[in-house]
């Protein structure tokens, strides 16, 4: 049997949050200054004082619980933004989506979609290295998006602020027979490995230009439509 | 140990926030958890914390 990540996630999430409510229930109607003439609490194998079953149920509650229910959330938070439908969930992303899925797109996202050169996780893929799936200076920055997203405190279209490394691209590219056989790449592979000159320069446009992601634009409509 | 009403209202509310990310992911969700429910998961369990460290010194454990 296959089990899928998400599939653990809402087990487990579900598990601790239902758990941490019960508990905090009982804990929140406990008066532990006047447990000292309640019955001893049996609990499967032993016997407890009722004071100390109470104070274990409110560490339970207060701390074990939601550690678990963090962890799981975090867990679906940096794993869930791998996915493509993931990131397309911010409507500032559907045009990127929209045009990865389109067949009649010539772009580089679109090609790599189509020709099914990469897999799974397509935006994950080439965008590792910042937002919520990079380092933790990254993740800083996944945050300030995701706060500026909710708020609206955004513009249309959007501008990347970093610069796309090169490594992205040459994790998969460099040292294949393809790579090597292009002349140009030994050339610029100075300029290449230190981001001087991007592989966009002679690859073409990555996603949809920033003039076609404007709101008004005659593509803006089409592009943002939601994901099937 | 004194009462745990409060805080444990506290966990109850970020709990909820936890589970409806964790059930239905989306941006709103997922800035709800991260922006609202951690910090009263750590607002409550830092004062249960205080409270058990008191609780303590009134035994004189600590």
């Amino acid at each position: 049997m296959n089990i899928s990540y998400l599939q653990l996630v809402y087990l487990f999430g579900t598990i601790f949050c239902i758990l941490g409510i019960v508990l905090c229930i009982r804990t929140a109607r406990t008066r532990f200054g006047k447990l000292g003439d309640a019955p001893p609490v049996s609990l499967w194998i032993t016997r407890l004082p009722a004071e100390s079953a109470a104070k274990l149920t409110a560490f339970a509650a207060l701390i074990l619980m939601p550690a678990g229910a963090i962890f799981i959330a975090n867990y679906h938070t940096f794993e869930g933004v791998h996915e493509v439908s993931g990131c397309a969930s911010c409507h500032l992303m559907l045009p990127m989506a929209n045009d990865l899925q389109d067949s009649n797109s010539g772009t580089l996202a679109a090609r790599h979609f189509k020709n099914k050169w990469i897999a799974e996780n397509q935006c994950y893929h080439c965008h590792s290295d910042y937002g919520f799936g990079g380092n933790l200076e990254a993740k800083m920055t996944g945050y300030r998006h995701l706060a500026r997203y909710t708020t609206h405190t955004y513009k249309e279209p959007l501008m990347a602020r970093v610069r796309f490394d090169n490594k992205n691209c040459l994790n998969c590219h460099q040292g294949t027979q393809k790579f090597e056989a292009v002349p140009s790449h030994h050339t610029a592979w100075a300029r290449l490995v230190s981001n001087q000159m991007i592989c966009l320069n002679c690859h073409g446009q990555a996603h949809p230009t920033s003039l076609q992601r404007t709101p008004g634009s005659p593509d803006y409509a089409r592009l943002t439509e939601p994901l099937e | 140990m004194r009462l745990l009403r409060w805080e444990s209202w506290c966990a109850i509310i970020a709990f909820l926030m936890t589970l409806a990310f964790v059930l239905f992911p989306g941006p709103y969700e997922m800035a709800i958890f991260t922006f609202l429910a951690q910090p009263l998961f750590a607002i409550a369990a830092a004062s249960y914390l205080v409270k058990v460290f008191a609780d303590l010194r009134t035994r004189k454990v600590v």
